[in-house]
């Protein structure tokens, strides 16, 4: 327990002494949502509510995606520099390590997802009490499912240049098939089957059903599907910090 | 935990490490007490490194037992974890943290609780004279300032063992007598150090130094006893011809080396036959010297090799000598 809010802590002290990182954080949602709002949703409406409704989920979900994996991608960093070596001579368990930095993953990247939290009734959605409490247990189910991708995959790497490679060629794909920017249930249907592998999918469904009422998947399978990513994830993480010679 | 208070602190029994096609470690057999100064002395490439990462649980070895304060080193590792400080050859501090939040984050991974972890990083930044730079950011510092922040960060958690990685790479003279300085107090405690270098200034002072040669020890012992073992005092001829002075000294009996330095000779009493060499020999002698042995004499003359690769230059990692 307390080598995991070791882990935990060491990455929040870090965020909040980097004062580039975090105000960039807080900045870069208000960016995504007025390039994707107003630029898309000048021209289009959708379920009635007009399109800022319908983006507005999907923006949470790339900013809760981009903000978690650039997070675990810190990892790499730290790997580099021989920093990652000191934390994994320590006498934490390597559970610890990968849930702790997934936790924290989670908990960095919601701190640009509550920036657009705390934006809602500027945009004029009115949530009421209950779908608001539903949309932050997505946002947090999301947040943690992202980490975990990221955290399963940057502990694989040594190297930085791998980033943009991963960033154009994993996340982008996962976020333009996940339906964040259309509706999925109005998509080709190659395209549906691909988002039913797709995490960010289920994530952005269940985020949106809290805001518009209505959803693509049924809610508990969307439920289901994210813990199941999360465990695996977990797992996998777990398995790459313990294995490898030299560690 | 019924013989892992009086075992030894560190033991080996045929360690082997294969990277590969590189047989990098070739059967090692060592024994180091508790409350030793240990050094282990070569040049890159040698193994040092991969020897080190074995004992301090990070690397596993192919054949072979490690144990470490009574534990394996493989199977037990966390229990060896929780008794040993390190200190890496690349730095492994958080540049952006300050020194303070460094070594209280440090205690918290080694299970201190938040109130322990914060004493004893006051503690530490106290006896290791680091308190003027406690809340500066640990980029900020000095070569020899951070050197020093990671001593205190492997002492964090008050080890029975000390792991040093060519700690004082690319520090100056006075950093560097400082940190050893520092840990010599540590020994003066009782604590145990394994340390591995290729300078034999820093293999020195320890109280008992390997030699290691292409994965395997050659020499071990006091620095006095490995001395002991060139037999005699070192006579250093520097000559118009190196190469051409060796062949005249064998072909008269001698058995020299040839360094950078000049042609080495191990006399039971250079001074005696100096100046008939220097009467006799073909080539012109630019310089003479005699002198007691050094490390450096001891490694040269066992493997015909200087230890060091040449004048003082910043080491490069050497290929091959880990993955």
């Amino acid at each position: 327990m307390r080598g995991l809010f070791a882990v935990v802590m060491l990455d929040l002290k870090r965020l909040w002494v980097d004062r580039v990182r975090l105000i960039s954080s807080l900045i870069q949602p208000l960016l995504y949502l007025f390039v994707l709002g107003s630029g898309l949703g000048a021209s289009s409406t959708m379920g009635g509510k007009g399109y800022l409704h319908y983006i507005y989920p999907g923006v949470l979900g790339l900013s809760l995606l981009f903000s978690s994996v650039f997070a675990a991608m810190l990892i790499v960093f730290d790997r580099q520099i021989g920093f990652l070596k000191a934390v994994l001579v320590a006498p934490v368990s390597r559970f610890a390590i990968a849930l702790g930095k997934i936790i924290s993953g989670a908990l960095q990247a919601l701190v640009p997802a509550t920036v657009l939290l705390v934006l809602l009734p500027l945009l004029g959605l009115d949530l009421s009490l209950p779908a608001f409490v539903e949309l932050v247990g997505a946002m947090l189910l999301a947040a943690i499912t992202f980490s975990a991708l990221g955290v399963a995959t940057a502990a694989r790497f040594r190297s930085t240049t791998v980033f943009p490679i991963l960033s154009n060629a994993v996340l982008l794909p996962m976020f333009f098939l996940s339906g964040a920017l259309y509706p999925l249930d109005r998509a080709p249907t190659w395209l549906r089957l691909l988002a039913h592998v797709d995490p960010v999918a289920y994530a952005v469904d269940l985020m949106r059903g809290a805001v518009l009422g209505h959803t693509v998947y049924p809610p508990l399978l969307s439920i289901a599907v994210l813990g199941g990513f999360i465990v695996v994830l977990t797992w996998l993480a777990t398995r790459v910090f313990s294995a490898g010679e030299e560690i | 935990m019924t013989d892992a208070a009086t075992s030894p602190a560190l033991e080996t029994r045929g360690l082997h490490k294969r990277y590969g096609a590189v047989h990098a470690l070739r059967g090692i057999d060592l024994t180091v007490q508790r409350g030793e100064m240990f050094a282990l002395l070569g040049p890159n490439g040698a193994g040092k490194t991969t020897l080190f990462s074995i004992l301090a649980t990070l690397l596993r070895p192919s054949e072979g037992e490690a144990r470490v304060l009574g534990f394996d080193a493989v199977r037990e590792r966390v229990q060896v974890r929780q008794r040993m400080g390190i200190v890496f050859q690349e730095p492994a501090l958080e540049g952006k943290l300050s020194v303070r939040d460094n070594l209280y984050l440090m205690g918290l991974f080694y299970g201190l609780s938040s109130r322990a972890a914060k004493a004893r990083s006051i503690e530490l930044l106290r006896t290791l004279g680091l308190e003027e730079v406690a809340d500066r950011e640990a980029q900020k510092l000095s070569g020899g300032q951070k050197r020093r922040v990671e001593l205190a960060r492997a002492l964090v958690a008050t080890p029975e063992l000390l792991f040093l990685d060519e700690a004082t790479l690319g520090l100056d003279v006075d950093a560097r007598r400082q940190f050893w300085g520092e840990v010599r107090r540590y020994v003066g405690a009782g604590g145990t150090v394994f340390l591995t270098t290729h300078y034999m200034d820093e293999a020195e002072p320890a109280d008992r130094i390997a030699l290691i040669d292409h994965g395997q020890i050659i020499a071990m012992g006091s620095p006095q006893e490995l001395k002991n073992r060139v037999g005699g005092g070192v006579l250093l001829l520097a000559t118009e011809d190196d190469a051409q002075a060796a062949v005249w000294l064998r072909e008269h009996g001698h058995n020299p080396e040839v360094s950078e330095r000049g042609v080495l000779l191990v006399e039971p009493e250079p001074a005696t036959v100096l100046p008939a060499l220097l009467a006799s020999l073909p080539v012109r002698t630019r310089r003479a010297e005699v002198h007691e042995p050094s490390l450096e004499d001891v490694f040269l003359k066992l493997t015909g090799r200087a230890l060091e690769g040449g004048p003082a230059k910043p080491a490069p990692r050497a290929a091959g000598g880990r993955p």
